[in-house]
């Protein structure tokens, strides 16, 4: 009898059970289908339009503080450093004789670059997570004012000019630069720049200012990309030059040379455009110097040796006599020697094709470069004393600065500023990040092409299946957590999954980076938060009528006269809020001639104003060209009833994003 | 103390005095090749036979370097030679000759001593063993006859082999693969001939360096400068190359060390030693930055001007030779490396798919060389034509492609052969042209920055029009036509 209802209650729950599933299943398809307007989509999570909450992802958490030092400055007498300290708001002195920190100040807001008057008594201080410049009395580190500038300010220069006083500071978030007056503190001048104004210096006594700016930009994806230095007279602020470094991206360091005329740039040479079969011979990208004469002549010069890298170029100062230049590589740990007399005479008697083939001869360096340093991890700012003989160098993601005889070049001790956070997985993966000793040679590290974790702005061509069919543009890794898969053609399931041996094969060419690094790196990376594209004093602000009609127009189902818009056209179907993108495949009329497959994935859009270029191989410059000259059929949503005034409005809501 | 502890003592005193005997604790010994003094080379038998005669063997040599510390490391061989210690420092690999009519292969022993294990069955024999990343031994095969190792018609390739799998052959040249050794960075440095049209010629000898997959086949060194023969290149600690040099082929008092630096190889060749080193027969690098050498001792104060080779020591900046540290008066020392643990190098994930067939090959500019064209004309390449040596050393055409407004070339072309290129100018009279001396892997995907191009030199960041399509695909078949 019991046996006899337990078949007969297995018989009548089985095929309920089917149909439930079967009808729960095709319920759910059906509703993903009609949802997302894709009636050719498969089986998908509900996670793919049911998001997280920005809240819940890793970037959005509480994360330990570092002493990664920034910029640094010496005061006149040479007897005290100053040292930014960003990551923990302060700015910290030390004492050069004993290597002691002797106090450290509160200073809000990211600082990170530093300059000094020429008395030494006022520290101004760039402070780049609240688009300010704050003043310090260095008697008592005390702050004094503070000014609004542009977008995320990274370095301040104090120049004495015929009229006077005045500051110029690089903001590397609003593509501009800033000329203040210190007394009053006040913005008197804001100039356009090249694309991330990174550093400055300041040459000829100050009549002449000169900014490196970071990332290149270029006419087109299969065009020669350029990183302008941008000369300016900090008199007036006028624009006196804009200077082209011909292939050249993350120029982040700059410096005058005394008693030559120079000012030199450390620089990465990039080969964006020649397809990646390889890494050796420089064919991916190469550390580089460009020297900048007062003729307005540049000329790149290798950092790198025929069979080994030095990755990261960054900081760069040269000594009081003109006579050596010192080169920071953060990716290899060094600091690059450089005789700049050598350099001097080959100029002189180079024809302009030697001068101009010189940074493609990865043997010349062996000529010039006289050493290199061992630091410790991601050397990045240095600090020479007034009189040249000793060398500071900020070891970011060690909490300390190198201090190097500049002589003999041996190291004569360290300011500990933190204990390097060995114990933070996010620290110990930023340190893979910076690494290049994953790649083959150490030519290059994850940094190289994602600055602070963000875009170079350039595509590459990895050796994919074949040669010259796998352009692409390159993504931000900020706010990526939440947005996998990854990869442009959505194969990635995760960053390890990126990261790792798939990595290893088309680009860096070495055995893949271990397991516990790569969980690291991972983590790190799922730590990145997006980049903030408005200024601070905006953040959380409302948004302006053309934002407002921009994101009227983004949320649209239907058109002005009535016309429903397809679901699947509809942006914020595919670009679904909080994470802008459902991560599915989608195909929005971009496939080039030699794309294997129509369908790309579909990119988050946070931060998406400071990603350009756009589109999967980086063919659109800017956000406005995807629908003025990349659009086709309205497949990349439905756009061909747009005004003028109305991409307007959508590109400037896009950029709020 | 209780007896249970007693007990653990005695365990663990025992484990100690157990470790310090074992056979692996060698660290600061030397593995050193001798050679029986007088015995003279065998006629009509290998190179091998002829560099390692009858008796030579593959010694452990333990601090102090006497006599009496000597462990044979070769026993029961024949004859052993070239010893290679993997970078963990506890196993040696050695080529040597069996009594089993296997002739010459590999063999693998403990550090510390044991019984040799044969780990190569090559056909024709086995020499010139190497360690690469993930222990996979790297060697040449076969070993040809005496005198032949440049004009054998079965020239010797290297081949690599991953612990417990099969060899995987590296190389395709026409000419010899030989003396290799393992860079930090991963790449296997060898030495082979200079491209030559005609291979009766003198060989010109020099560096190559190829990835442990055998992807990526490049010049390193002195294919432009020195003299004709060159072998045994090692990687030193200071960013130099040394290798030894002399006027005639194969090993013998003739030779001397010279070095390059990996900074700007093609541009640094010198001696490497500022004293008089004539009768060098190898040179190691130790860890703490000295040089082991075998050199002869003729000339060296107290010693007789008899030929004969003994062990030195050369620190750093040493402006002589000084005295041997090891000598032993029925032997010649010919060879010395150190036992240590060394940083492993650089391992390579490779793209190579064995199932293909073709790889493929992008020429940025054909028109980017450093020589002058042949004829004298100015003008641009109009075609690539492309030979590759089949069979006995038959150079047949595989066919030719279009080069591209810009220089540029992508041309899909057989894996495993030797490959040569001329450009063509529009006459198809031939511009420049490379005698086959390249390769491809199944499935590899490499570049050149143009025809015979400089050294060392990076490309230009252009965007090459042959891209734009796919690559034209070239096959070798039974029509293939002699140039």
């Amino acid at each position: 009898m019991k046996l006899k209802r337990s078949l007969f209650v297995a018989m009548t729950a089985a095929p309920a059970l089917m149909a439930v599933v079967l009808g729960g299943g095709y319920g759910l398809r059906a509703h993903q289908r009609i949802k997302s307007g894709r009636p050719d989509l498969g089986f998908v999570s509900c996670n793919h339009c049911h998001q997280k909450s920005l809240a819940k992802l890793p970037w959005a958490q509480l994360r330990p503080h570092h002493d990664s030092p920034g910029g640094m400055v010496l005061s006149p007498d040479g007897k005290r450093l100053f040292i930014a300290l960003d990551d923990k708001d302060e700015v910290a002195e030390a004492d050069v004789a004993t290597l002691a920190v002797l106090r450290r100040a509160k200073v809000p807001g990211g600082p990170f670059g530093l300059a000094l008057d020429g008395s030494g008594e006022r520290l101004f201080v760039a402070c780049s997570h609240v688009d300010q410049v704050a003043v310090l009395d260095t008697h008592d580190l005390a702050e004094k004012g503070r000014v609004i500038v542009g977008v995320r300010p990274t370095d301040i220069a104090f120049c004495q000019t015929r009229d006077g006083e005045h500051l110029v500071v690089t903001n590397s978030g609003s593509d501009d630069i800033s000329v203040l007056t210190p007394s009053p503190l006040a913005e008197v001048a804001r100039i356009s720049g090249g694309r991330e104004p990174y550093a400055v210096t300041v040459t000829d006594g100050g009549r002449r200012v000169y900014v490196a700016n970071r990332m290149a930009v270029h006419d087109g994806v299969l065009a020669t990309p350029a990183s302008e230095v941008t000369v300016l007279d900090p008199a007036n602020g006028h624009i006196v030059d804009r200077l082209a470094l011909d292939s050249a991206h993350m120029a982040e360091g700059i410096t005058a040379v005394p008693k030559k005329g120079w000012v030199l740039n450390s620089m990465i040479r990039v080969r964006n455009l020649v397809p990646i079969t390889q890494v050796k011979d420089g064919w991916v990208m190469t550390s580089g110097l460009a020297i900048s004469q007062a003729d307005g002549a540049v000329t790149q010069v290798p950092l790198d040796e025929a069979n080994a890298y030095f990755s990261d170029p960054s900081g760069v100062v040269a000594s009081p006599d003109g006579r050596r230049a010192f080169v920071a590589s953060g990716g290899s740990d060094v600091v690059t020697v450089v005789d700049l007399d050598w350099l001097e005479s080959w100029l002189a008697r180079a024809s302009a094709a030697e001068r101009g083939d010189a940074i493609l001869d990865m043997a010349f360096s062996y000529h010039y470069v006289l050493a290199r340093i061992p630091t410790g991890c991601n050397p990045k700012h240095l600090a020479l004393s007034p009189d040249g003989s000793r060398l500071f160098v900020a070891e970011r993601l060690d909490d300390g600065v190198l201090v190097v005889d500049s002589a003999s070049l041996k190291p004569l001790g360290r300011i500990v500023l933190g204990d390097g956070g060995r114990d933070d997985p996010i620290r110990q993966g930023e340190r893979v990040f910076t690494r290049a000793r994953y790649t083959f040679q150490g030519g290059f590290d994850c940094r190289s092409c994602h600055a602070d974790g963000h875009v170079d702005g350039l595509s590459y061509d990895f050796d994919g299946s074949g040669v010259g069919d796998n352009l692409l543009d390159n993504r931000s890794l900020c706010g990526v957590a939440g947005t996998e898969p990854f990869k442009w053609n959505g194969k990635n399931p995760t960053l390890q999954y990126q990261d790792g041996p798939r990595f290893a094969r088309v680009l860096m060419r070495t055995d893949p980076i271990p397991d516990p690094q790569l969980d690291e790196l991972a983590t790190f990376i799922l730590h990145l938060p997006p980049t903030r594209t408005v200024p601070w004093d905006q953040v959380g602000k409302p948004l302006t009528p053309a934002q407002q009609r921009g994101r009227d127009l983004f949320f649209a189902t239907k058109r002005p006269n009535g016309t429903p818009i397809p679901r699947s056209r509809q942006c914020q179907v595919c670009h679904r809020p909080p994470l802008y993108t459902n991560r599915l495949i989608a195909s929005v009329g971009t496939q080039g001639p030699r794309d294997p497959k129509e369908g790309f994935d579909t990119p988050h859009l946070i931060g998406v104003g400071a990603s350009a270029p756009y589109l999967h191989d980086g063919r659109a410059r800017t956000l406005e060209e995807i629908w003025t000259v990349y659009q086709v059929n309205d497949l990349h949503g439905v756009s061909s009833y747009w005004t003028k005034l109305q991409l307007n409005d959508m590109v400037e809501y896009l950029k709020t994003l | 103390m209780t007896p249970k502890t007693c007990a653990w003592l005695l365990l663990g005193a025992a484990t100690f005095l157990l470790a310090a005997c074992h056979p692996e604790s060698t660290q600061g010994s030397v593995v050193l090749t001798q050679v029986p003094s007088g015995v003279p080379a065998s006629r009509d038998a290998t190179v091998l036979d002829a560099r390692y005669p009858h008796g030579s063997r593959v010694v452990l040599l333990s601090p102090p370097f006497g006599a009496q510390s000597l462990r044979v490391l070769s026993e029961g061989l024949e004859a052993a030679g070239d010893p290679c210690v993997s970078w963990d420092g506890r196993s040696v690999y050695f080529a040597g000759k069996g009594r089993d009519g296997q002739g010459w292969q590999i063999y693998k022993v403990a550090a510390g001593g044991g019984s040799p294990e044969r780990v190569t069955e090559a056909p024709g024999g086995a020499m010139d063993p190497a360690v690469a990343a993930h222990d996979e031994l790297v060697y040449s095969s076969p070993v040809p006859m005496a005198g032949q190792l440049w004009t054998s018609t079965e020239a010797p390739a290297l081949y690599g082999m991953l612990p417990g799998k099969a060899p995987r052959r590296l190389t395709f040249g026409p000419d010899g693969a030989v003396n290799s050794t393992v860079l930090r960075d991963g790449r296997v440095l060898y030495v082979s001939a200079a491209a030559r049209d005609n291979a009766r010629s003198q060989p010109h000898l020099c560096l190559y360096t190829v990835n442990n997959d055998g992807t990526e086949v490049t010049a390193y060194a002195g294919q432009d400068d020195g003299v004709d023969a060159v072998r045994r290149p090692r990687e030193l600690g200071d960013g130099r190359i040394c290798f030894l040099a002399s006027q005639a082929y194969g090993p013998g008092s003739a030779e001397w060390a010279e070095g390059v630096r990996s900074a700007a190889p093609f541009a640094t060749r010198a001696n490497l030693f500022p004293f008089p080193g004539r009768g060098c027969r190898s040179v190691e690098p130790t860890p703490e930055g000295e040089l082991l050498v075998c050199a002869d001792t003729s000339g060296v104060a107290g010693r007789s001007m008899t030929a004969h080779a003994a062990l030195f020591r050369v620190a750093p900046g040493a402006v002589e030779l000084g005295a041997p540290v090891f000598d032993d008066p029925e032997w010649n020392s010919i060879e010395a490396t150190c036992i240590a643990h060394r940083d492993g190098p650089a391992g390579h994930t490779t793209a190579v798919m064995p199932g293909a067939s073709q790889g493929t090959i992008l020429c940025l500019n054909a028109n980017d060389s450093s020589d002058p064209a042949a004829n004298g004309s100015g003008s641009p390449a109009a075609h690539l034509r492309v030979t590759a040596i089949v069979g006995a050393g038959q150079l047949r055409v595989l066919g030719s492609v279009p080069v591209a407004p810009d220089g540029s070339v992508l041309v899909r072309l057989p894996a495993g052969v030797p490959l040569g290129f001329d450009t063509l100018d529009g006459a198809d009279r031939v511009l420049r042209h490379q005698p086959p001396v390249v390769w491809l892997q199944p499935g590899e995907n490499r570049a050149c920055v143009g025809c015979h191009e400089p050294r060392n030199h990076s490309p230009r960041n252009v965007r090459p029009l042959a891209v734009q399509t796919d690559p034209v695909s070239l096959v070798l078949s039974g029509t293939n036509p002699s140039p």
